[in-house]
């Protein structure tokens, strides 16, 4: 029987603010949707487990707190992503051009080894409104848009009623997992400042 | 922008981070700005093409240095004690899940020339050339008195009030030489000049517990931790903390100017047009600078290196402090050097610092003593600059002025300076005592 091995992988959500970014994460992870709109308070990361073929990984889903409002995510929140998330909201063109600018801004700030085969997913949000009727981005613009920045996978969801969401998230696992396993890093043994576990006894005298 | 906040803090340093985050957790509404277009301010580090365009203007770096990115160069480079108030307050605020720390290799100190390991335990002082065998045995009563000493239990005290007996005559009664003296007093109580000396022997004495509790800690080779990245990743997690409980981050806007009512009490902050009120305004000296006097100055030196430095074991990552005595001067000199090992220099590369309390206008040859020490270097870039304090009063302003960071080479005084203002804004006081012990090293 293949061994079981653990792995940590890091995915990152990006997109204007009030695109529906920490609502996906909640509904993926927790199956909750909130209707009331807040710029992300509380919003931290979320963990879930996942298993693909017969590998079991932690999927780390990094929200951006909101301090994507006024441009002021710092480069630590980019470091060591193994697939990035862009979300639009299909209401909102702006939303919907600015994508290039977030991917631009990723690209620029995690630097990764092979950018041009870098994993991202794009998803369109919002789904929902008004029955479809509010929509100002196509389909087919949003799907000429990702094939033309390298085939990015896209899909359309809806946050509020769960469309597509498990579906959304199971091809970013994929791709992080991808991604992750060819990213050859140097992994410094680090030492555990927060966690609990056995007292030690203090006994030197310099 | 044009809103109402109880505080806007300016500048996000990592004591107006800290600070941040916490003031958020309380609950409070917080605005927090930057002039620059990166987190960290002056305890900030840059990557390769931020440290050239500070330091050379225009150049661009060479390419044989390898990608910017890799770099994470400290421009306030400090080691952190492991059981220091700067882990209570991550472990307090749980920001240590935005974080990775590394133990650092070794500690040294300079002494009649040569650099020495600060034994780590008690095989490595029995060896140790710093003192003659007669000594050693003196300063390891000294040593188990330290180690004995709790403030609450009188018995400990054999006899002697630390609040009134001076480090001087409290070493005295060990019959501990000068250079023994010096050592305990630079190497293991991390004073930077001699002061302390004449000073109750309280203060000694519980800084050099902290460094054998620190050094328990992980067992590692110093006292010291130190997180992957850089220093640099601090700031950024203190403020994704205060951003979690609602912060508000704006950073790039150029021209924070403080307002104030007829009174001289602050009324909001304007930046490009746009006036944001508040309460209270937390700051570094620079957003500030008619609340602050000069109080002293910094020299430090900046280098890339292809090597450990020379006589540390092949430390990947090292202090060596050079006490004041040895190099006749007012303040003892550091060197700090991290590497490719803590992720803040690509593969095979060092970055070094040489860091001392300037008593000249003449960096590069003031740091000779420390520079000489460092071997070949690739690349080297001097700096000097000024430390605040401030001088207004908050109860009249509502401004809060953090002080500019010190040379020393840990964060005990920086995280008090962010307790007492905690306490001037809040009216409140943060109970540290996280229990330490139930949080030790683990090798992931």
């Amino acid at each position: 029987m293949p061994s079981r091995r653990r792995t940590l992988l890091k995915v990152i959500i990006l997109g204007d603010s009030g695109v529906g970014k920490t609502s996906l994460m909640n509904q993926y992870v927790n199956k909750k949707f909130s209707n009331q709109y807040k710029a992300t308070i509380g919003a931290d990361f979320l963990t879930k487990e996942v298993q693909f073929e017969d590998r079991l990984f932690t999927l780390q889903i990094w929200d951006t707190a909101g301090q994507e409002r006024f441009q002021s995510l710092g480069v630590a929140f980019y470091r060591g992503a193994d697939c990035c998330v862009l979300v639009y909201d299909v209401n909102s063109m702006k939303s919907f051009d600015n994508l290039n600018n977030w991917r631009e801004e990723f690209l620029i700030q995690a630097s990764p080894s092979d950018p041009e085969n870098f994993p991202f997913v794009v998803i369109g949000n919002k789904i929902d409104i008004d029955g479809g009727n509010s929509r100002v981005v196509s389909e087919k613009k949003a799907r000429a848009w990702c094939a033309s920045k390298g085939n990015i996978p896209y899909f359309e969801t809806s946050a509020k009623e769960g469309i597509n969401v498990e579906e959304a998230f199971q091809c970013i696992a994929k791709n992080a997992l991808k991604s992750g396993e060819e990213e050859e890093l140097y992994l410094p043994d680090t030492i555990d400042v927060g966690n609990s576990s056995q007292p030690r006894a203090t006994g030197c005298e310099c | 922008m044009d809103e109402e906040y109880d505080v806007i803090v300016l500048g996000t340093g990592l004591k107006e981070c800290i600070l941040s985050g916490l003031l958020s957790v309380d609950g409070l509404k917080v605005l927090h700005m930057d002039r620059n277009d990166y987190y960290g301010g002056e305890s900030t580090s840059l990557n390769l093409i931020q440290l050239w365009k500070r330091f050379r203007g225009d150049d661009k770096p060479p390419p044989h240095l390898g990608a910017s990115r890799d770099y994470n160069i400290d421009m306030n480079p400090k080691f952190i004690m492991a059981n220091g108030n700067l882990v209570r307050v991550l472990i307090h605020t749980d920001v240590t899940k935005y974080l990775s720390f590394k133990a650092v290799d070794g500690s040294f100190v300079f002494n009649k020339g040569k650099v020495h390991k600060v034994p780590a335990n008690d095989m490595e002082a029995l060896k140790s050339p710093l003192m003659g065998l007669f000594e050693k045995r003196r300063a390891r009563k000294f040593f188990i008195y330290v180690q004995n000493y709790n403030e609450s239990d009188p018995k400990t005290h054999e006899g002697m009030d630390l609040t009134r007996v001076t480090t001087k005559e409290l070493i005295a009664k060990y019959g501990l030489d000068d250079n023994t003296i010096d050592f305990i007093g630079h190497a293991l109580a991390l004073h930077s000049d001699d002061r302390y000396l004449a000073e109750p022997a309280l203060d000694t004495v519980k800084r050099m517990k902290l460094y054998a509790e620190s050094l328990a800690r992980f067992q590692g080779g110093s006292p010291y931790i130190y997180p992957l990245y850089g220093l640099g990743e601090l700031p950024q997690a203190f403020a994704r903390l205060s951003a979690v409980y609602g912060g508000t981050y704006m950073l790039n806007k150029p021209e924070c100017k403080v307002e104030f009512d007829e009174e001289g009490k602050v009324v909001g902050v304007t930046s490009e047009g746009e006036t944001a009120k508040c309460k209270k305004v937390v700051c570094d000296p620079s957003y500030l600078p008619g609340k602050v006097r000069k109080v002293g100055r910094v020299a430090r030196a900046i280098a890339i290196m292809s090597h450990p430095i020379p006589s540390t074991d092949d430390s990947h990552s090292v202090q060596i402090i050079l006490p004041q005595k040895q190099l006749g001067r007012k303040s003892d000199m550091y060197l700090f050097c991290c590497s490719y090992t803590h992720n803040v220099a690509p593969k095979g590369k060092f970055i070094a610092f040489v860091s001392t309390e300037a008593e000249t206008d003449q960096p590069a040859i003031e740091l000779k003593p420390g520079i000489d020490l460092l071997g070949p270097v690739d690349e080297i870039f001097f700096d000097i600059y000024d430390r605040y304090e401030p001088v207004n009063e908050p109860t009249l302003d509502n401004c809060f002025v953090s002080t500019s960071y010190d040379a020393t080479t840990h964060f005990e005084s920086t995280v008090d300076d962010v307790l007492n203002m905690y306490t001037l804004i809040t009216g409140k006081v943060i109970d540290l005592s996280v229990d330490l012990s139930a949080a030790s090293a683990a090798e992931e």
